[in-house]
């Protein structure tokens, strides 16, 4: 469970004049659950690469507990990534020709971190989805049964954090709606922090917080509207 | 890291395939040169081995050695019957047998010798004995017919056709074992019945033409000067007098010095050409270098072009999955494992494809060796040397470093361009 503080953080990209993103302080609690909306282009994605240290900012800290991330070189990221991160995107990302446990258990196979321990939480974490058959081919899955797949890889090394951006905009209601209320629950029984970019309204007011971007600013924050 | 290579290269099987086939036609066509030269040089060097001297009339030295050690047909000028006379008689000389050309019978050639000959270039006989006989013949290993048979010499060289020596026939009394060398296609009949099938030497029905300025070797078939064989005439192996003019003359000196002795004297002596059929051969393989440099250009010409293509390809797939390979390193894998996975799908493919161009450049080599033994008789050994073990460890350097550029390209992939995909 780690706690989130950015502070002075700013993005830009070249030949655009205002920064993708800039945010001046923004503090999650270990365990809370933040949502970030906004309209397309407002940074959502921006925010989710910056926080899961797959980009760093210009400027500004990006801290998480004690790690700032914004100073580490990228190899480290990676590697402060792979063991507190747990990642959901909107496309799933699962490898063809690999099993849905093999696909569980890839990103911690390439990083030698499947032990037995680690393999036997594969397929309990599967099972939690409601997967039945950890060996079938995930191209032979329904697209909320990858996005499954997904969320159980996500969770595999007990993250300190969730991560998802969109995880149910290419999935329809029903399979939506299971994927939402899964990750809710296993960052629940995870004790992790969660953080959901997210269109979809049913999933984003059971959080407890919700933060809406526009050009690159936080332009609305329950947090901020129940304690003014 | 292993398992999901293979589950990946599965996966791409068609591709796959198209990579390791490439791979492996380039370097069957360097083996194939490689070991069908070697073969070559071994197999002719061990044909020439027990041919230590060899004694002709001046001309191609080239020549004297094709015909008489791999009995190609050719016309080779006459030297003096004497000169056989002369060395068995000579000190230096542990034997020495004339070898006669001219008949050939359903395509092996049969070649006219003495019993010195053949004990002194072949291990023994596997069924039958030695002629004793003017009408009697040995045959090769590789001659297919058995004792008893009996054969009708066909007049010309082998493969020339021409008509049958009507009333000579000769009866194989003996099959020689396997020597490895053109011989073990020959037919070899006693050299005097060579002689009087064409009408020369002491030939009691014509006598008169029995020093006749004519070539036994090759007369093509127009002038025939016809005799035939006295059948149960006894071996006459004492060549003391009227010796007929003779094409070739094998020569077993007594000692390594006596060989130089003798290659001098009968070098220098008119009407003599002496050689030694390795040191023929030697100039011989400096051509068939020549030969195998051109042909291994042509090989590594292929195998550049083949290594170019591959590093397009892979260039081209690692940019295609630029999405899976950045999703990988997101969700948790280390940037040299990443690096690590292309190199090895790589390296796999082409180490696949270099075991199975060194297995399909080795059939392709034993192929054309046994069409080359097969028509020639000669043994052609298609092996290995540890030569071959370096060729295969740098083709995989090569691609071991080669490989190294899309696996780098895989590394440098930014895990943030992958998944806004
Ligand atoms: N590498 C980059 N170079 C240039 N511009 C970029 C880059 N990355 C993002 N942007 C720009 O930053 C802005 C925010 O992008 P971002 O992907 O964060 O939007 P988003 O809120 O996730 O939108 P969507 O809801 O459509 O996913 C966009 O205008 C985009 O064009
Ligand atoms: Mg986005």
């Amino acid at each position: 469970m780690l706690p989130l503080a950015l502070s002075g953080v700013a993005i830009s990209f070249p030949g655009l004049a205002q920064p993708v993103l800039s945010i001046d302080g923004l503090a999650v609690p270990a365990g809370g659950r933040l949502a970030v909306t906004g309209a397309s282009g407002s940074g959502k994605s921006t925010f989710v690469n910056l926080v899961s240290g797959l980009e760093r900012p210009d400027t500004g800290a990006i801290r998480w507990r004690d790690t700032d991330i914004a100073t580490l070189s990228e190899s480290r990221r990676d590697r402060w990534r792979a063991t507190n991160v747990g990642l959901v995107m909107q496309d799933f990302h699962l490898f063809p020709g690999l099993a849905a446990i093999d696909n569980v258990l890839l990103p911690a196979r390439l990083a030698r971190a499947a032990t037995a321990e680690i393999k036997a939480r594969a397929l309990e974490l599967l099972s939690r989805v409601g997967l039945s058959r950890p060996n079938q081919s995930v191209e032979t899955m329904s697209r909320g049964e990858m996005q499954r797949v997904a969320v159980a890889r996500a969770l595999l090394r007990r993250p300190g954090v969730i991560i998802a951006d969109e995880p149910t905009a290419s999935l329809d209601t029903e399979a939506g709606a299971e994927v939402g209320r899964l990750l809710l629950e296993l960052a629940d029984q995870e004790g992790a922090t969660l953080i959901v970019v997210s269109h979809d309204e049913r999933l984003t007011e059971r959080l407890d917080r919700r933060i809406r971007l526009a050009a690159g600013r936080v332009v609305a924050d329950t947090a901020a509207e129940v304690s003014p | 890291m292993i398992r999901f290579v293979f589950a990946d290269l599965r996966r791409l099987w068609a591709a796959s395939l198209v990579i390791v086939l490439l791979v492996a036609l380039a370097t069957a066509l360097g083996v194939a040169v490689t070991l069908q030269e070697r073969a070559l040089r071994l197999g002719s060097a061990r044909a020439a081995d027990k041919f230590d001297l060899i004694v002709g009339a001046p001309g191609s030295e080239t020549q004297l050695v094709l015909s008489s050690v791999f009995l190609q047909p050719a016309a080779l000028p006459l030297m003096p019957g004497e000169v056989l006379t002369k060395l068995i008689a000579d000190p230096h000389v542990a034997w020495a047998a004339p070898i006669g050309f001219g008949d050939n019978f359903i395509g092996y050639p049969i070649v006219g010798t003495t019993t010195a000959l053949i004990s002194g270039t072949t291990t023994g006989f596997t069924k039958g004995q030695m002629f004793a006989h003017e009408g009697e013949a040995v045959v090769g290993s590789g001659v297919d017919l058995s004792v008893g048979t009996e054969v009708k010499p066909m007049h010309g060289a082998a493969g020339e056709g021409g008509e049958t020596h009507a009333d000579s026939i000769y009866h194989v009394v003996g099959k020689l074992q396997p020597t490895g060398t053109a011989w073990d296609r020959a037919i070899l009949v006693p050299i005097q019945a060579v002689w009087h099938i064409h009408g020369l030497g002491e030939d009691h029905d014509h006598a008169g033409e029995a020093n006749a300025d004519h070539n036994a070797a090759a007369e093509g078939g127009e002038e025939h000067h016809h005799g035939h064989i006295d059948a149960d005439a006894p071996l006459d192996e004492s060549f003391s007098r009227d010796v007929p003019g003779l094409p070739a003359i094998l020569v077993k000196p007594k000692t390594i010095g006596d060989a130089y002795t003798l290659r001098q004297t009968y070098r220098t002596t008119e009407g003599t050409r002496a050689v030694f059929p390795a040191e023929v051969l030697t100039s011989l393989y400096a051509t068939l270098g020549d030969a195998r440099t051109v042909l291994m250009y042509v090989a590594y010409g292929a195998q550049t072009l083949v290594a170019a293509a591959l590093m397009l390809i892979a260039v081209i797939h690692v940019a295609q999955r630029r999405k899976q390979i950045g999703a990988l390193r997101a969700f948790g894998a280390p940037r040299f494992a990443v690096f690590g996975i292309v190199w090895l799908e790589l390296l796999l493919l082409v180490a696949i494809g270099v075991g199975a161009g060194f297995g399909l450049g080795y059939g392709a080599a034993e192929f054309l060796a046994g069409l080359f033994t097969a028509q020639s008789g000669v043994h052609m050994p298609v092996e290995f040397t540890t030569s071959d073990a370096v060729l295969a460890a740098t083709f995989l350097t090569v691609a071991a470093l080669m490989a190294a550029l899309p696996a780098a390209l895989a590394y440098r992939q930014s895990p943030v361009e992958a998944l806004r995909g």
